[in-house]
């Protein structure tokens, strides 16, 4: 099984280093991780490491928020198929709509997470043998998100 | 709902500070696991030996300014909680930890509010750590200062309401 290259965006090193702990306890696959600490760090390291395949987002950053990223990087083109899941402590339905819809990010989950809520989250991107499975855009909207849904009904 | 019901207000009204003492109980039970419970309104006492963490929920008109004073004791308790051990109190660490819970409550906050007019965001987190701290706004604007204990020890959140700059 080949490691899954994630990269880690939040400017607490705590909330870097749960998310890591989380995604090792989850044993859905196994990651090499890259840590950025705001969203143009992670945006200089997403071109210079090269191969990013997923991302797991802060929203409130000092430079470049967790949005602002997101939508850097599918402006870029080619990168609908890494998946942008947001980690952040903003709740309102306005801030996860406009993470989904305007940031272009597939999934949202809201801090403290649990392991088990990091893993419902993603699982849907993952195959049994650990494998990232690539997928359109079409798919993540009739993915199976518990925001996306919310958004809409 | 009129955006402008804050102006002039002399003291912070009762559904913000209903709904942050929501939002400080939820947020510790769902980080720490317990339930901590809410006293009524109490000084800190004489000074403190901790760590503040401070972060504002701000719209154009106003803001929402929290304090979260958490003496050194609770401090190491939390830190056991969310990292599984304890982080030496003087280190960066652990302004971080107290900075992103802070973070985490007022985003929690913001949502909150949101439900009774006060629609804003949140800023980013400062944290300060030091003997004999007190809190005290020197512009007197509207504050309310409310006191917390449980398994974890006892804290305080201190808000103040002012027209924002």
């Amino acid at each position: 099984m080949s490691k899954i290259k994630a990269l880690i965006v939040d400017d607490s090193k705590i909330m870097r280093s749960a998310v890591k702990r989380a995604l090792d306890q989850l044993m859905i696959a196994e990651f090499e991780y890259v840590e950025a600490m705001d969203g143009k760090d992670a945006l200089e390291k997403f071109e210079e490491e090269g191969g990013i395949e997923i991302m797991f987002v802060d929203w409130n950053m000092p430079n470049m928020t967790g949005v602002e990223l997101s939508k850097a990087v599918r402006e870029k083109g080619d990168t609908d198929h890494i998946p942008i899941i947001m980690v952040t402590a903003e709740k309102s339905m306005g801030k996860v709509d406009m993470a989904l819809n305007e940031g272009g990010a597939n999934e949202y989950i809201t801090k403290p997470f649990t392991a088990d809520k990091m893993y419902k989250t993603i699982e849907e991107y993952f195959d049994d043998d650990g494998n990232l499975l690539t997928s359109s855009g079409d798919e993540g909207e009739e993915g199976k998100s518990f925001f996306k849904n919310m958004l809409k009904t | 709902m009129d955006k402008h019901y804050l102006n002039g207000v002399t003291e912070i009204p009762d559904k913000i500070v209903g709904r942050v003492k929501e939002s400080v109980i939820n947020t510790f039970e769902s980080i720490t696991g317990k339930r901590p419970e809410c006293l009524e309104e109490a000084d800190m006492g004489q000074t403190m030996h901790g760590i503040i963490g401070n972060i504002a929920v701000f719209n154009p008109d106003h803001t929402l300014s929290l304090m979260l004073a958490i003496p050194k004791e609770t401090a190491l308790a939390l830190s056991n909680e969310f990292v599984g051990m304890e982080i030496p109190f003087e280190s960066d660490d652990m302004g971080d930890l107290i900075g992103e819970i802070s973070n985490i409550l007022a985003g929690d906050v913001a949502a909150n509010i949101e439900k009774v007019g006060f629609r804003g965001q949140s800023s980013l987190p400062t944290a300060t750590r030091g003997s004999d701290l007190t809190l005290f706004m020197p512009s007197k604007p509207p504050t309310k200062k409310l006191k917390f204990e449980g398994e974890n020890g006892e804290f305080w959140v201190n808000m103040a309401l002012s027209e924002s700059s």
